[in-house]
């Protein structure tokens, strides 16, 4: 993987014509009337031609742009396919969390699993999003979402109970994979 | 009769700079920043679902600056810190009574001269005024008790001294060849399309608008606001309706300048190839009275198309190039602008000698 070095050039001799100054003001007014012409004009061919303007702009509540599935998000708890969340409280995420926001319950259940969370919160007012309640988890069963609104104007409503993070494992296939992709050199 | 037709004047230019100009060039300076960076600028204000491009954004940005708290900090000195926005407000305003909008009309046998104040000294006036304004900036970083208001008043009484120093001798060159102070009289002698300022003082213009736009305080020369570097210089501890008049001022101050420009270089109301006779000529078939409206308006229109372009030339240079460093803003001021504006002025001088005998 070699990447291309470029060397800075420092001190470098300017000619007499850019020393003056002016001719390269006109020069970088030129440029930025030009785009700033094309864009006035812009909506014309976009509206005749469908063609499609340079302006790139997302609005965003409107709009959103699709996050990759490396993305860390607010952590949420996987609900697996038979209806039972996949936490089995073996509280290693409440000890690797840096943040200490992360609070288990455990208790007894009659299921194969023996342990469930009878509470499990999160308290995304102090999250760091750092993912490694993800890696560390034995179960795949909390995983970093694509959900980034999470301001809210009550420290009290910050707090995350289980059923808030509970979501179904069919919508976290992506994640899913790619951790299993990421962490994969670490399962032993 | 004088009287009315003065205020007639008065309320005319006072409304088109403060109420159509002055919170238009607010969305302007968003809309074309943007516009010039490939985005969509400021677009979210709206009134029952109608944004208008982003048109109620100065609206919007009124109510909120008239609602918010007016804040003067701690150890500050009172009347100094309330009075500073007044003092670089009203001088940006009030230069604009000399600047001529039109020529000489004879109306219902009213001769009209579209001119609030037409003095003898007309530039020097604007120069009076425009070094007020440096009171407003000193006083403003100096009452606020704050040390990165102190610096930006520095900067921007020392940056303010030494252009004006070179925006006077870059006029000098015009005075020259007009032969006059009177900017009704710069005007009107620049009727015939070759003997516009830009022809006849070509240098001149490019050094007086760049000294103008120092004056201003505006990027590349904004030293003395320089938010990454002193924060925001002067009106940092500014808020409400005290920190919308140095905004206001700024701008209004970008219309007065581009006035000067037009009336000094680009022929002020005059129309290229077109003389004032030709036009009430061509209009004379509707009867003397209504030939002079109509060239009047025509003329109104004019100037103003020319201001207005200039007001994009400025924001357009504001928007394309970087801030200098202070170092570089006054080796340019002293080193460069002065000693080009004296060769200007021996330059037109020797040129009046040899062909004006």
């Amino acid at each position: 993987m070699a990447i291309g070095i470029v060397k800075v050039k420092r001190n470098v001799k300017m000619t007499f014509w850019e020393r003056s100054y002016i001719p390269e003001v006109l020069r970088g007014i030129a440029i930025t009337s030009r785009h700033f012409f094309i864009n006035l004009v812009g909506f014309i061919p976009a509206i005749l031609f469908g063609k499609e303007r340079k302006i790139f702009t997302v609005y965003y509540p409107e709009e959103r742009v699709k996050y990759p599935d490396a993305y860390r998000g607010r952590p949420i708890l996987v609900l697996g396919d038979d209806g039972v969340e996949k936490c089995v409280a073996c509280g290693l995420c409440e000890r690797i969390c840096p943040a200490f926001c992360i609070s288990i319950q455990p208790a007894e259940t009659e299921l194969d699993k023996e342990r469930y969370p009878e509470t499990f919160t999160i308290d995304q007012s102090r999250c760091i999003v750092c993912g490694f309640c993800e890696e560390v988890c034995p179960k795949e069963a909390i995983l970093m979402s694509q959900d980034t609104e999470i301001a809210d104007y009550d420290r009290k409503k910050m707090l995350y109970r289980k059923e808030d993070l509970l979501v179904a494992e069919k919508d976290l296939r992506m994640r899913q994979a790619y951790v299993r992709g990421a962490f994969a050199r670490w399962n032993y | 009769m004088d009287l009315i037709i003065d205020i007639i004047k008065i309320l005319f230019i006072f409304t088109l700079i403060m109420g159509v100009f002055s919170p238009i060039l607010g969305w302007v300076e968003r809309k074309q920043s943007a516009l010039m960076q490939d985005r969509v600028g400021a677009n979210r204000a709206d009134i029952f679902g109608f944004t208008m491009i982003g048109l109620f954004h100065p609206l919007a940005d009124a109510l909120k600056l008239m609602t918010k708290e007016d804040f003067i900090p701690q150890g500050a000195n009172k009347v100094m810190h309330t009075i500073a926005p007044f003092i670089s407000f009203v001088p940006a305003l009030i230069a604009f009574a000399v600047i001529p909008f039109g020529g000489e009309y004879i109306i219902h046998g009213k001769e009209i001269n579209l001119v609030i104040a037409d003095l003898d000294v007309g530039l020097l006036y604007i120069f009076a005024f425009a070094s007020l304004a440096t009171y407003g900036a000193v006083i403003a970083g100096w009452a606020s008790n704050n040390n990165w208001s102190l610096l930006g008043a520095l900067r921007a009484s020392a940056q303010m001294i030494s252009y004006e120093v070179a925006m006077g001798l870059t006029i000098i060159g015009v005075f020259m060849v007009y032969g006059s102070l009177k900017l009704t009289e710069i005007g009107a002698a620049q009727e015939d399309f070759f003997k516009w300022g830009i022809f006849l003082q070509p240098l001149g213009f490019v050094m007086f608008l760049a000294a103008a736009i120092a004056e201003n305080k505006r990027i590349p020369f904004d030293v003395a606001e320089a938010e990454p570097e002193i924060i925001a210089g002067y009106f940092l501890e500014y808020s409400g309706m005290k920190f919308i008049m140095f905004w206001m001022a700024e701008f209004i101050e970008i219309i007065t300048i581009s006035g000067i420009v037009t009336t000094l270089f680009f022929g002020g109301w005059n129309i290229p190839f077109v003389p004032t006779a030709t036009l009430i000529s061509f209009f004379s078939s509707l009867g003397d009275t209504w030939a002079n409206i109509i060239t009047m308006l025509i003329h109104i229109g004019v100037f103003f198309s020319k201001i207005i372009f200039f007001i994009w030339l400025q924001m357009t240079i504001r928007w394309t190039l970087p801030r200098f460093r202070y170092d570089q803003v006054m080796k340019l001021g002293w080193k460069i602008l002065l000693p080009l504006s004296l060769l200007n002025i021996f330059v037109t001088g020797v040129v009046i000698l040899l062909f004006k005998k």
